[in-house]
């Protein structure tokens, strides 16, 4: 009951922050909705008993969402807001997109048979039973993953890196 | 069962929002912010699914945490790109990137 | 030889000088005749001693001329000569005064020359040559006067009969040359059967003609038109003579059939021309169709059998007639040029001398003895009687005799009656002379029979008093009723056929000439026929061409349709190509283009662009999955 309480809190939250990073006009400030909006997602997750991905989010998102907003007010036209100009396009399609988007999937969610809930989760046994899927079934994946990032971060730097020569 | 059913509702709707986002902004970060939104949406989605219908298969947990990974890394070369893109016309507003218009 | 043939050359030559010196023509004249005279006479006393005399010469191959001196033809040339030479005397006086001179005289001594030629003949081929030589020659000679009316139609009136009758000598020649393979008249005379009749028949049909016999003999009378010793020599003792003599000549050739159609031939010309004679007007007719009338008694004498009776009467004839025309000859000038009898009443008593002569000559004629006709008629009724047919040629021979004697009557009695005025005649010392021998003849040549019977080795028939008598008293009845009677009572109901001549069916106008005319005509509508038709064929094949012309202009043009309809064609081909075909191309390539240009769209190359169409995309897939998940 109360997680069920506590999700839908968290998550109205977050609808509500992910709305307001697109309806501002200042940037800082859309960062940091989107800030509070993923943190209110790994609280949702903590609500659904996966502390360890909770935190998870918790710590990423935090980091990331503070280097978007220094991203941002470097590249923002106008960081402030305060100039008043309309940053959005194509704002009836969008629309529809995403209401259309937002429906298709709630249909799905309500509409759908899931089966049998499962019972309760012993909290000591996540971070462990984690554990071991990554390093016995899942490790594969992982090292992939590792490499796919080493190979990520080579190109961000590669391509973010000023020219030499062609000054 | 409910709190599935708001769980995977919540993500539903982040996704909407999430969607409307990315298609309405000029901007190249707003337009990331809104994927990240998305993947949010999605990310609760997966760990619904995991609590309530598999939470003995911690490949659910992988999956999450993948998604995670992939969050971070698109941010990562998003920003790249885009300081490239700063550096080459001095902003960032999708609007005048016609470059690639065929 | 020589002599004998200077008969032929002695006259020719005259001819040919007369013609080369047109000078001298009477005396060229009179020299030809009197070497031809001269050159027969010896002739004949050579041949009464027993010579004969022939020559050859090259003619056609394998058919040399011969002319042979023989009794037989040597009798003969005397006679032409004889009266030839004397009439040619005669003629010097005649044509005193007369234009043309060298004309008459070469002709006459051509036609001498040509008469002498035919009788010494000893093939076909030279009597045939001669023949018609005499033929043109007697055309000439009757055209003499071709200035004056009628003259010239008579000339040749006179030479299309004897020339239409040659054809029977051609006809007969060919007969005898193919059957016995040579000319010579005494061998081709030795061929019997089919071919002698034939060979007969056609020498008879070149006589008729020739000799002036029915129905033939109309030519005879309109030859008077010539000048007077041109009908005394031609047309009463030579020319005509000729006929007599081809069949007395051919007379061991003819069969018995034929005599007899000779005999009855004979009888009815005697017939015939004797009526035809009492009917005429015309002194010189009268005596022309007494020759033929003559002549007749001359072809039933050969028809009776006794060929020799032929010759005699012909001998006897010849002086006789032509002495008669001789006399006639005296007449005409000394009226005025007129031969009329009309005009010649009373000539007689105006002009004693000449009268007694014609008197003499007529007499002998009818047969009144001592002179010659009468030996001579008597001879031709005895063959008659004593012929197989006598029945038939009897009575024919008495008739003649009989019409004889009432013409001469006639001609007597018209000439002495009435009162004559005579003109001075010119030249008329020539003439007397001319026709005092011919008289003198006329009258003695009786006497000279028995020697030519014996010269010829032919016999004559035996001569009985009863046919003798018989023959007087019907030509002495002939000459009483003659002397007395007028013509239309002795005629009667004749009287008017005999004076046209007995023209039968229109006569030979009618029967001959206006059928061949109108046969002429029909055979040019019918050439014309052709003519028309043929044009019909050209038209008719130029029509075809005219149509083959417009059809291949049809046909041209229906190309030049065809082919303006394949421009056509091609045109709107090319019409549908360009705007069709290239305008469906065209519409085509626009259309991709424009589908293109609305796709480019789609690459905007912005951002959110593709992140709609990513958005749309991704809602794609996932209704197909519905669907195919609710579908299973």
């Amino acid at each position: 009951m109360l997680q069920t309480v506590f999700t839908g809190l968290f998550g109205l939250a977050a609808i509500w922050f992910a709305v307001v990073v697109f309806r501002t006009s200042s940037m800082v400030r859309s960062a940091l909705a989107l800030l509070f909006s993923q943190a209110a997602i790994g609280a949702m997750f903590l609500a659904m008993q996966t502390e360890f991905l909770g935190v998870l989010q918790l710590t990423m998102m935090a980091t990331e969402m503070a280097i978007m907003a220094i991203f941002m007010v470097m590249y923002m036209m106008d960081p402030g807001g305060l100039g008043g100009m309309d940053m959005t396009h194509q704002k009836r399609a969008s629309q529809v997109s995403g209401a259309l988007g937002g429906l298709a999937a709630l249909a799905v969610a309500f509409f759908v048979g899931w089966g049998p809930i499962a019972a309760e989760v012993r909290p000591g046994e996540q971070v462990r039973g984690l554990g071991l899927e990554i390093m016995e079934r899942s490790m594969l994946i992982f090292e992939t993953a590792g490499v796919t990032i080493l190979t990520a971060m080579i190109a961000a730097t590669a391509i973010a890196i000023k020219r030499r020569g062609k000054e | 069962m409910t709190t599935l059913i708001v769980a995977l509702a919540v993500g539903a709707i982040l996704f909407g929002v999430g969607l409307y986002g990315a298609l309405s902004q000029t901007n190249l970060v707003m337009i990331m912010m809104g994927v990240e939104v998305i993947l949010g949406g999605a990310l609760v989605n997966l760990v619904a699914f995991w609590r309530f219908l598999h939470p003995e298969a911690y490949s659910g947990q992988m999956f999450v945490l993948i998604v995670m990974t992939v969050m971070a890394l698109d941010m990562a070369v998003g920003f790249g790109v885009a300081t490239g893109r700063f550096r080459a016309r001095g902003s960032i507003e999708m609007e005048e990137a016609r470059d690639l218009k065929g | 030889m020589i002599v004998a043939a200077l008969i032929i050359l002695g006259p020719l030559a005259a001819a040919v000088l007369i013609l080369a010196l047109r000078r001298l023509a009477p005396a060229l004249a009179l020299l030809g005749a009197g070497v031809s005279l001269i050159a027969a006479l010896f002739t004949l006393s050579r041949v009464a001693n027993g010579a004969a005399y022939s020559a050859t010469l090259p003619g056609l191959p394998g058919l040399p001329l011969r002319l042979v001196a023989e009794p037989l033809t040597a009798v003969f040339a005397a006679l032409v000569a004889v009266v030839g030479f004397f009439v040619m005397v005669y003629a010097v006086g005649y044509m005193r005064g007369e234009g043309g001179l060298v004309r008459f005289f070469a002709g006459m001594s051509f036609f001498v020359a040509a008469m002498q030629a035919l009788v010494l003949a000893g093939d076909w081929v030279l009597l045939l040559a001669a023949w018609e030589l005499i033929g043109f020659s007697s055309y000439l000679l009757i055209g003499f006067w071709f200035e004056r009316p009628g003259i010239a139609p008579a000339a040749s009136r006179a030479f299309l009969y004897t020339r239409s009758a040659d054809l029977g000598l051609y006809a007969a020649i060919f007969v005898l040359i193919s059957q016995t393979g040579t000319s010579e008249i005494s061998r081709t005379l030795q061929a019997g059967g089919a071919a002698a009749v034939a060979a007969g028949l056609f020498l008879l049909l070149a006589a008729m003609g020739k000799s002036a016999q029915t129905p033939l003999h109309g030519w005879l009378l309109d030859a008077m038109a010539g000048p007077t010793p041109v009908s005394a020599l031609l047309h009463s003792a030579t020319l005509v003579a000729a006929g007599a003599i081809l069949l007395i000549r051919a007379f061991p050739l003819l069969p018995p059939a034929v005599l007899v159609v000779v005999g009855v031939v004979g009888g009815l010309t005697t017939l015939v021309t004797g009526l035809t004679a009492l009917a005429q007007r015309d002194l010189k007719r009268l005596l022309a169709a007494s020759t033929a009338s003559q002549y007749g008694l001359m072809l039933l004498a050969i028809g009776a059998g006794v060929p020799v009776a032929a010759l005699f009467h012909l001998l006897a004839h010849a002086a006789m007639k032509s002495s008669l025309f001789l006399g006639a000859g005296v007449f005409q000038h000394a009226s005025g040029d007129s031969t009329e009898l009309a005009d010649l009443e009373g000539m007689g008593r105006a002009r004693r001398l000449t009268f007694l002569g014609f008197v003499i000559a007529g007499l002998a004629l009818a047969g009144v003895p001592p002179l010659s006709g009468f030996w001579s008629k008597d001879a031709v009724l005895a063959a008659t009687f004593v012929s197989p047919n006598a029945w038939l040629l009897a009575p024919l021979a008495l008739a003649g005799t009989l019409l004889t004697g009432l013409y001469v009557g006639r001609a007597l009695r018209l000439l002495w009656r009435g009162e004559g005025e005579s003109e001075p005649v010119a030249g008329e010392r020539w003439m007397g002379a001319g026709l005092a021998v011919l008289v003198v003849l006329a009258a003695t040549l009786g006497l000279a029979m028995p020697p030519v019977a014996g010269l010829l080795g032919a016999e004559l028939s035996e001569e009985t008093l009863l046919v003798a008598a018989v023959g007087l008293v019907a030509a002495l009845i002939g000459l009483a009723l003659g002397w007395a009677l007028p013509t239309g009572r002795l005629l009667g109901p004749v009287y008017g056929l005999a004076g046209r001549g007995f023209r039968v069916g229109g006569g030979f106008d009618g029967l001959v000439a206006r059928p061949a005319l109108g046969f002429a005509r029909a055979l040019d509508v019918f050439d014309r026929g052709i003519h028309a038709g043929v044009l019909a064929v050209g038209g008719f094949g130029l029509a075809l061409a005219r149509v083959a012309d417009t059809m291949s202009d049809g046909i041209h043009a229906g190309v030049l349709a065809v082919g303006s309809a394949s421009l056509a064609v091609a045109r709107a081909s090319r019409v549908i190509d360009d705007r069709g075909i290239d305008g469906l191309i065209d519409a085509l390539v626009r259309g991709t283009r424009d589908l293109g240009a609305r796709a480019r769209e789609l690459q905007s190359g912005l951002v959110h662009r593709e992140l709609l169409l990513a958005a749309a995309g991704v809602a794609l897939v996932f209704a197909l999955l519905i669907a195919g998940s609710v579908g299973s």
